[in-house]
């Protein structure tokens, strides 16, 4: 009984970790509203001929997709140690005697 | 000096002055492609969470412009479409495959410039309107495109930091939209997820240098 209550506690804990890593990977990366990019663009001017252009470099910003996935996963995470908290419940209430 | 030694004399000044005016007067060819990789096209598709915007750097191509005629301007626009990138790397694979621009089938876009109308120069500077064709996953289209030129004389030497090196610039820039089905890509599918029109920005600079 005790060891189930324990896997509770570390699935709960765990869920709680991703859930704060998605977030927290999001929100550090700039929170964008988009999809996750691996390169962003920054603009230059060639001072000869005027143009603007792009000059892309290497970045990681966590889209949406990063959040959400992590807030899934979580939620999957919480509802198994749900399960498994009543599962336990249920296995603890002694059966009504007639 | 005789008669004869000065007839020959004019005849030579002649010819050299002749030749010197058709070598100002020709049309100058611009290589576009840009060892410095300024030259891009820029490109945006509206869609509902995030417009898909993306660049391409892989340009090459040759303009004939004359700075005393430049209505007369023709040449064709190449572009390398595996040059073409998005930020995410997936959308970037979708973009490629055979199921949008099938870039391993059809490796280059192409534009060729026909003719100018409405040519209005100002100083250096002129604005058109180009009549050409558009080569886009082997599918060809006659499209009109506002542009405008920009001849920079002398200014070769400047661009790639060695005053020995003599030649003219000619910077192009052009706005316009497309519409993607009018290409064969996806063609009425997925309007939902990513907008029918293309909308196409291109800054770049041909070179044309002198002996």
């Amino acid at each position: 009984m005790q060891n189930r209550s324990r896997l509770n506690l570390a699935l709960r804990g765990t869920a709680a970790a991703v859930l704060l890593a998605g977030l927290g990977t999001w929100v550090a990366t700039g929170a964008h509203r988009g999809w996750t990019q691996t390169s962003a663009v920054t603009m230059q001017k060639d001072e000869i001929t005027g143009i603007d252009y792009p000059v892309r470099r290497d970045a990681f910003v966590a889209g949406v997709e990063i959040p959400l996935a992590a807030a899934g996963l979580a939620a999957v995470l919480a509802g198994v140690s749900l399960i498994s908290r009543r599962r336990s419940a249920a296995g603890l209430t002694p059966a009504p005697q007639n | 000096m005789n008669t004869t030694t000065l007839r020959s004399s004019l005849r030579l000044a002649f010819a050299f002055s002749a030749a010197a005016a058709a070598a100002v007067a020709a049309p100058l060819s611009f290589d576009f492609k840009d060892p410095k990789g300024v030259n891009n096209v820029q490109f945006k598709l509206d869609a509902p969470l995030e417009s898909i915007t993306g660049t391409a750097t892989g340009i090459s191509g040759k303009i004939s412009f004359d700075p005393a005629k430049p209505g007369a301007t023709t040449g064709t626009i190449v572009l390398d479409a595996k040059s073409l990138t998005v930020g995410n790397p997936m959308m970037g694979d979708h973009l490629r495959s055979d199921q949008w621009l099938d870039v391993a089938k059809h490796p280059t876009i192409t534009f060729e410039a026909v003719s100018l109308a409405n040519v209005r120069t100002q100083g250096t500077a002129t604005t058109a309107e180009v009549t050409g064709k558009l080569t886009v996953k082997g599918i060809t289209k006659e499209v009109k495109v506002p542009v405008s030129l920009t001849y920079l004389a002398d200014k070769l030497g400047a661009r790639v930091n060695d005053p020995k090196v003599k030649g003219d610039l000619l910077v192009l820039r052009a706005n316009f939209e497309i519409n993607r089905s009018d290409f064969g890509i996806k063609p009425g599918q997925m309007t939902d997820k990513v907008s029918e029109a293309i909308q196409l920005s291109l800054s770049i600079a041909g070179a044309a240098p002198r002996a």
